[in-house]
């Protein structure tokens, strides 16, 4: 179920109302459940918590909002907004401006779980081609995704500079 | 091949299912919600070759299944079957599972995360489950490698999935705690430490049949195993404290409560989804306490007698023609 509010995000938070009788019900997201003021916490989990918890850094308007990631283009406040990480190399981009809320979520930040045999020591994407890249910009000018395609088709303007040295 | 609903299942009087989940992502791949088509479809080959063509018996159990070549009903039938998620049901298009023969084991791919593994068994059965989930995430590990690090453990789309990427969860049937009241304390205490408490089926608050699971909440800091110890200590108290509450119980009321289910079930003619529940959540309550000596599993039923498990079965019906079909199906498994 889609938010009844943005209609983007999945709708975590189910509230039912009642006004002079009349039961209204609605299906918001984290973050919009925050934005309107109804704490997230108590029955939709950590998703919702961590939206509403992110709301700070969208109002106060972040100043990390131009910095973005490499790899898929998303900044701080795409992923706070959606509460959604666009890529691994987004936790490397984004590592300290996310530790605060990993550690109000989880209550601690290191691993201690599982470690795979294959472990990369750090995660590296694979080199990009200008052709990969070409395809992701004619997506996100698909969706209307400008402010992204506009960092793609600087990074193809740059690989196609180094070829053409 | 008998699905967890079909087989008898260690504590199962009060413990329905164990559900074990690890979200996985690869390497070099946006996440999901940034994927592209093409990139979806990738996705999908890359996972099937890992499974399928492995030198492991996974690969003969396990089956790739495209959800565009699945017709509507059957897609929505596995939602009640708790294979897919209704997320995934809903935004099927381009995406595939891999699933086992007995449906306990199943990959959701390009869900929230790229890969999605999933273990069901009946009654509690954690370590069991996680067990199988481990050692398909260790071979998917070796042949795809995936996304990692080593502070904040394997990368989620989701940071609430961050470390282990583990999501166990055990749904548990306790009408007597609910009716009691002690159900809402319950759920505050299991909350404050960190693990998720919820009714299924039901809207807001209430339960629809007294089904209620408990997950944990936290996967970075902790381990697997004592996440999975935990969730089991907590779990094997709830099952307890359901069990304790028969003692206090007026028998002669609960046989009479117990049998009018079962004399509705065996003779109605018209059954509703929410009344099939109700009633059924009685049947087994009466099974766990020995009242009721029948062999029908009640939570088969329940599975069976949804709405889109019936369709399934028996093709498109609207919501009259269903309520007829399901009290002609449970009718005559009770007889
Ligand atoms: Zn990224």
């Amino acid at each position: 179920m889609l938010c009844d509010n943005c209609g983007k995000n999945n709708a975590t938070t189910h509230i039912r109302s009642v006004v002079n009788g009349v039961v209204t019900e609605k299906n918001l997201c984290g973050y919009c459940a925050a934005k309107q003021g109804y704490s997230s916490i108590s029955n939709n989990g950590l998703a919702g918590m961590l939206a509403s918890m992110f709301s700070d850094v969208l109002s106060s308007g972040s100043n990390s909002a131009e910095k973005r990631c490499p790899v898929c283009g998303a900044s701080f406040s795409d992923i706070a907004e959606s509460g959604k990480v666009g890529c691994a190399e987004c936790y490397n981009t984004f590592y300290d401006e996310l530790l605060p809320y990993l550690k109000r979520v989880h209550g601690s930040t290191k691993h201690t779980g599982k470690i795979p045999n294959k472990a990369p020591l750090a995660v590296k994407p694979e080199k990009e081609t200008v052709e990969d890249l070409r395809m992701q910009l004619n997506t996100l000018i698909r969706e209307e995704k400008f402010e992204q395609a506009a960092v793609i088709r600087d990074k193809i303007k740059k690989l196609e500079g180094k070829e053409n040295e | 091949m008998s699905n967890w609903y079909n087989v008898t299942a260690p504590d199962d009087d009060i413990a329905v299912s164990s559900r074990i989940r690890l979200a996985r992502n690869l390497t070099g791949l946006p996440f999901p919600s940034r994927m592209s088509g093409q990139q979806l479809a990738e996705l999908n080959e890359k996972v099937k070759a890992a499974v399928l063509e492995s030198n492991t018996p996974f690969a003969k159990t396990l089956k790739f299944i495209p959800m565009d070549s699945v017709p509507e009903n059957q897609v929505y039938a596995m939602v009640e079957r708790h294979i897919i998620s209704r997320e995934f049901a809903a935004n099927r298009q381009g995406r595939a599972i891999i699933l086992s023969d007995d449906e306990s084991i199943s990959i959701m791919i390009g869900e929230e995360d790229h890969i999605r593994i999933q273990v069901i068994l009946g009654g509690l059965q954690l370590e069991k489950a996680y067990d199988t989930a481990e050692r398909l995430d260790t071979l998917l590990c070796d042949r795809l490698g995936f996304a990692f690090d080593q502070r904040l453990g394997f990368l989620t789309e989701c940071p609430t999935n961050l470390g282990t990427g583990l999501r166990a969860s055990v749904m548990l049937h306790l009408p007597l705690l609910e009716s009691s009241g002690e159900i809402a304390a319950l759920s505050d205490s299991v909350s404050k430490i960190g693990f998720t408490f919820r009714g299924m089926y039901g809207e807001g608050t209430k339960a629809l049949a007294s089904l209620y699971q408990v997950s944990n909440q936290i996967t970075l800091g902790i381990s697997e195993k004592n996440a999975l110890d935990n969730l089991s200590i907590i779990t094997k108290q709830l099952i307890e404290k359901e069990r304790q509450s028969y003692k206090g119980i007026n028998h002669l009321k609960m046989e009479d409560i117990c049998f009018r289910a079962l004399g509705t079930l065996k003779n109605c003619r018209i059954l509703s989804s929410e009344e099939m529940m109700k009633l059924l959540s009685r049947i087994k309550l009466g099974q766990s306490m020995g009242i009721i000596d029948i062999k029908e599993s009640p939570v088969r039923l329940l599975i069976e007698g949804q709405p889109y498990m019936l369709m399934r079965k028996h093709g498109d019906m609207s919501a009259e023609e269903r309520d007829a079909c399901r009290a002609e199906m449970i009718r005559k498994a009770l007889e």
